[in-house]
């Protein structure tokens, strides 16, 4: 359970990213995050991994308090935490598996860590989890010769070899087409049910946000304008999502 | 406004429909002139002189043809020295390149934020690579002694501030894109970047190793004029004595050694990138 507390989090600029946020989420859960360019989803979300250090309040993940991890217990944390990008993040001169067998070397020994020699469980999980996200016969294909969406697809299988209990994606279908980025939110979509791994997915599709997920949580200045399950989003809530930003900026 | 543009106005150009864009005089006369000055302020304070090079240049010749033939009876003293200077520039480039690693890494500010740190590490790096190897080499000799030490010392100082310059540029340019995927997975600094930094970096890295070893080796091949060991020693004492012959037979074995070297080193290269 992820659990926000009053939490803020005020940039070194003095940029307001989240303004007293108070939220929580059980596990298995599908959430969407919606809202405008620079509304603070991407900062929402990586301040549960603590990719973003927040500036007040309390932010509980399975009752361990966040920010006060440090060093390797923060590295434990995040081991169980899986992270996806717009922009994919892998290492494209290598194969896919190797991209894959990469989540397991944070647990290896140090000889096998300084050579990048993984043990046969590492590659059969590895594979798996290509299989899960259906590409295993890309497995020694180039990242650099696959599309955006199968890159995303390695991206996702890498997460799954992690075995975390959270999945956090940050635009995850923001650069694909409507056909593959589809396929991307039916992976996380399948995932999602039947390992009961909890997703949390910023979004700009609305359409998308609103098919997929179970619950939407709409963001604007670094607060939450709405929560609540995808059924309770009418237009009028869409507009105060996304509309009044003139007024804003007047104000 | 730049004052160059004031003195030679841009130049109007008028469309059709009336509107009017400016184009900027090129400032190539403008550099063409400077160049001009500078070399004939240094042709000034060098005292170079074209009659000398026309009386004097002949001289040249002159030496060349008697290295012809050359003394193929001296080429087994030639192995040893030889085979120390590739030695010496084999051991002082792969040393060299390990040590710049490290410098490297913290000399790049997409991996490490301390500003201090940064400027410190990139300024000694700056000096290390202004010392003329030759110098190097020379002082190596007062700490080492005379032999291959010194010289292997030399190319290793050299080789890691060429090489370590190289190689930040280059991580400074990797994409981070990786690393952050590594770190949000648990992973500590210098794992993501032996994992998402490494993979990008390493076959420019080798191919720079590769030709910094290059050129070592005919560097390698004058250190020896400060006793620092290899062909040097023995070209200095022969051209001392005024033995041509054995001096033709010195630069050929020179000569191929680099010729080989360098070509073994390019399809190498080839075959990184
Ligand atoms: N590193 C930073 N330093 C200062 N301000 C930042 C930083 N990162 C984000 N911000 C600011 O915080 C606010 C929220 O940014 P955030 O990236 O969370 O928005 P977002 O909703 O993810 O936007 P987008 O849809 O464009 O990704 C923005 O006003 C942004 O300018
Ligand atoms: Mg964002």
């Amino acid at each position: 359970m992820i659990v926000f507390d009053h939490v803020s989090k005020v940039y070194q600029n003095g940029c307001k990213g989240l303004d007293d946020v108070s939220l929580s989420i059980e596990q298995g859960e599908f959430v969407g995050i919606i809202g405008l360019s620079g509304a603070g989803k991407s900062t929402l979300i990586r301040s549960i991994n603590r990719m973003h250090e927040i500036t007040a309040g309390e932010l509980t993940v399975d009752g361990i308090d966040v920010h006060s991890l440090k060093g390797k217990a923060l590295r434990q944390f995040r081991r169980r935490i899986g992270m996806i990008f717009q922009s994919f993040n892998l290492v494209t001169r290598t194969t896919v598996i190797k991209n894959v067998l990469t989540s397991f070397v944070p647990d290896l020994p140090f000889w096998r860590m300084l050579f990048g020699i993984f043990p046969k469980e590492a590659k059969i999980t590895a594979l798996e989890a290509l299989e899960k996200v259906g590409i295993l016969d890309k497995a020694y294909t180039r990242v650099d010769q696959l599309s955006g969406g199968q890159q995303q697809r390695v991206a996702l299988a890498r997460t799954l070899a992690q075995n975390p209990s959270i999945i956090l994606a940050d635009e995850p279908v923001a650069a694909l087409d409507p056909v593959t980025a589809k396929q991307v939110m039916d992976d996380f979509k399948k995932i999602n049910e039947d390992m009961n791994i909890t997703v949390l997915i910023n979004i700009h599709h609305v359409e998308l946000a609103l098919q997929y997920a179970s619950r939407i949580i709409g963001i604007k200045a670094g607060r939450i304008m709405f929560d609540g399950p995808v059924e309770a989003v009418t237009d009028s809530v869409l507009d105060e999502i996304y509309g009044g930003k003139l007024q804003e900026e007047e104000a | 406004m730049n004052p160059y543009d004031k003195l030679f106005p841009p130049k109007r150009i008028t469309l059709s429909n009336g509107k009017t864009v400016e184009e900027k005089r090129s400032r190539t006369p403008l550099v063409l002139l400077i160049l001009l000055i500078a070399s004939i302020v240094s042709v000034r304070i060098t005292g170079f002189n074209f009659s000398t090079i026309i009386n004097r240049g002949n001289q040249f010749f002159v030496i060349f043809r008697k290295m012809a033939p050359p003394d193929t009876s001296y080429l087994p003293k030639i192995w040893q020295p030889l085979f120390d200077t590739i030695k010496m520039s084999l051991l002082g480039s792969f040393i060299g390149s390990l040590l710049a690693i490290p410098f490297a890494v913290i000399a790049s500010s997409n991996i490490v934020r301390n500003r201090f740190v940064i400027a410190v590490v990139r300024l000694f790096l700056s000096i290390v690579r202004t010392l003329p190897t030759l110098v190097t080499a020379l002082i190596a000799t007062y700490i080492f002694g005379l032999g291959t030490l010194a010289g292997t010392t030399a190319i290793t100082v050299f080789t890691f501030s060429y090489v370590g310059k190289i190689l930040y540029e280059e991580i400074e340019t990797a994409d981070m894109g990786p690393y952050e995927a590594m770190e949000a997975m648990g992973f500590g600094k210098v794992n993501a970047f032996r994992y998402a930094v490494a993979p990008q970096i390493l076959p420019s890295y080798l191919s720079n190793c590769l030709f910094c070893f290059e050129g070592n080796v005919r560097y390698a091949a004058i250190l020896g004029y400060v006793g620092a060991g290899g062909l040097g020693l023995i070209l200095n004492e022969k051209i001392g004595w005024r033995e041509y012959d054995k001096v033709g037979m010195i630069l050929i074995m020179l000569f191929f050694t680099v010729l080989i070297i360098e070509s073994l080193s390019h399809y190498l290269r080839s075959k990184l990138t």
